[in-house]
């Protein structure tokens, strides 16, 4: 129960702390602006291949689940590490290590309302995706859709705490926040196929969650069913523990050198 | 040396030992832009037609553009975080004039991070940068230069009444880049959105540097496209001059600079 309480707790602190620089009104707008000026952008590329002949027009749907998928990443990859950089910056980071409370939960918590803010995120673009762009839902298996959603985001939130967990060990998280989050533009298939990037980087795009993540959610769009697209999901899956059991390791080891060299902050 | 030059190579010296103090700042500046740029490149990989210019240049473009935008706003947050900003507003000097400094050194970090795009382009993707017309290239490269700036400078003067500049300064990134065109024509946008586009300097701008790097002998396009840039340019800088003042005054008058 104790260890529940403390998932929850972090989980929702987590969320309220950004409000500290963040006005609720600036978080419904970032919402609203940001995924439809990231999926515009890449959608009129596109059409631009498109009304020269150089594309079909399957590109603006491709593009726009694929972005759309991706818009996940400003929740579940630069806020997670925000959460690192605030800790650093608002001098809260000795408070939440001197907290007896259990590590596991106080770290994995803290990601967690950002799992369902990013698939509020994914939504939004959904919409904007069918009624500016056209692309058709119409074959979607709703069920199948809602787990790839959610999984994806929970496992880039996993990815996020990796990162995190990381940049414990550097004066200024908020670099990596920003190289993570858009780098998954190119690695994770969300405007071209993954085969289309140099042999030699392909690899990369499999560690991210997001690249099983975008390509599972256009086949349960185009109708698959969760069995057909459960393989997909399992290798997420499997991703994302690794990326929450690395980030933790990094955590406490980053939690056993500040002790022991009393440097806490500027470790 | 004159006092308002005085206090504009202040403020680009400090904000130059800024940026040397902690130089891995500029990796938020470039990597959106450079993100841009290769994911474009790959999707016109096998077409046929000016992409290759489109991509580059508008990559470049938006590179002045990210970084004068994150410059402008982390201008006044970084003053804000350090406890600095009221001393920085509390001088004589005018606000406008310190800021207008950090906006030249921005300036420069922008034009450096566009050649860097350029390159990057021309070394991993093979992409020809033969240039027609060399002068009026780089003529249109610092007017658009300016532009950005003088862009940046308006949304500086809000800032300074927001303490969330940064999250305004991650919303506008991405806006601008889809109005302006800077990776396709603008025709493509819904027609609604062509009055917003064309009261953007950068629009014109970036048409400009097509322009001058497509052909030798420039149309007069290009100079319509250099004339309205101007234009817009230096009405930026009345309302920038404008929206500082009265910034100034009503942060002044309500004392809660630090707070806001």
């Amino acid at each position: 129960m104790s260890l529940l309480r403390i998932f929850f707790s972090s989980a929702v602190f987590s969320f309220k702390a950004q409000f500290s620089w963040l006005y609720p009104p600036m978080w419904l707008a970032m919402k609203l602006v940001m995924p439809l000026s990231q999926m515009s952008f890449f959608v009129f590329v596109g059409q631009f291949l498109i009304t020269t002949g150089n594309a079909s027009v399957d590109i603006v749907a491709y593009i726009a689940i694929g972005n759309a998928m991706t818009v996940l990443s400003w929740n579940t990859i630069f806020s997670v590490i925000n959460i690192t950089s605030h800790d650093k910056w608002d001098g809260t980071l000795p408070l939440v290590l001197a907290t007896p409370a259990h590590r596991l939960p106080l770290f994995v918590g803290r990601a967690m309302i950002h799992v369902f803010d990013g698939m509020l995120s994914v939504a939004i673009s959904f919409v904007y995706a069918v009624f500016l762009f056209g692309v058709n839902f119409g074959n979607t298996d709703i069920l199948a859709l809602i787990v790839v959603v959610f999984l994806t985001a929970f496992t880039m939130a996993g990815f996020g705490l990796l990162i995190g967990g990381f940049s414990f060990y550097f004066r200024n998280p908020l670099v990596f926040a920003n190289i993570f989050t858009f780098v998954l533009l190119i690695f994770c298939g969300a405007n071209f196929p993954v085969h289309d990037l140099p042999q030699p980087i392909q690899f990369i795009s499999y560690i991210f969650p997001l690249t099983y993540g975008i390509d599972a959610g256009r086949k349960a769009i185009a109708g698959a069913t969760l069995i057909d697209i459960a393989p997909l999901l399992g290798q997420m899956l499997i991703v994302g523990f690794i990326s929450i059991v690395l980030g933790y390791v990094f955590f406490r080891s980053f939690e056993h050198v500040a002790r022991k060299t009393g440097r806490l902050e500027a470790v | 040396m004159p006092q308002t030059l005085r206090v504009i190579y202040s403020a680009f010296r400090m904000a130059m030992l800024h940026w040397m103090a902690d130089p891995q700042w500029v990796i938020p500046n470039v990597i959106a832009p450079f993100v841009f740029t290769f994911v474009a490149l790959t999707l016109f990989k096998e077409a046929t037609g000016p992409f290759g210019l489109y991509a580059v240049l508008g990559g470049g473009m938006m590179g002045m553009w990210g970084n004068t935008l994150y410059s402008s706003g982390f201008a006044i947050s970084f003053e804000k975080w350090q406890g600095t900003l009221e001393e920085v507003v509390a001088t004589p000097s005018n606000l406008l004039h310190v800021i207008a400094g950090k906006s030249v050194s921005n300036a420069l970090f922008g034009l450096v991070n566009m050649m860097a795009i350029l390159l990057i382009a021309s070394l991993v993707f093979r992409v020809s940068l033969d240039v027609a017309n060399p002068v009026l290239f780089a003529l249109s490269l610092v007017l658009t230069l300016l532009s950005v700036s003088a862009l940046g400078l308006i949304f500086a003067s809000a800032f300074v009444l927001t303490r969330s500049a940064q999250v305004f300064t991650n919303g506008l990134e991405f806006p601008i880049y889809v109005i302006s065109g800077s990776m396709f024509p603008i025709g493509l946008l819904p027609f609604w959105v062509h009055p917003a586009s064309y009261i953007l300097g950068p629009t014109w701008g970036i048409e400009a540097i097509r322009i001058a790097a497509g052909q030798e002998n420039v149309s007069l396009t290009f100079w319509i496209n250099v004339s309205v840039m101007l234009l817009i340019t230096l009405a930026y800088v009345a309302i920038a001059a404008f929206l500082f003042k009265k910034v100034e005054t009503k942060s002044r008058r309500d004392g809660t600079l630090g707070q806001a």
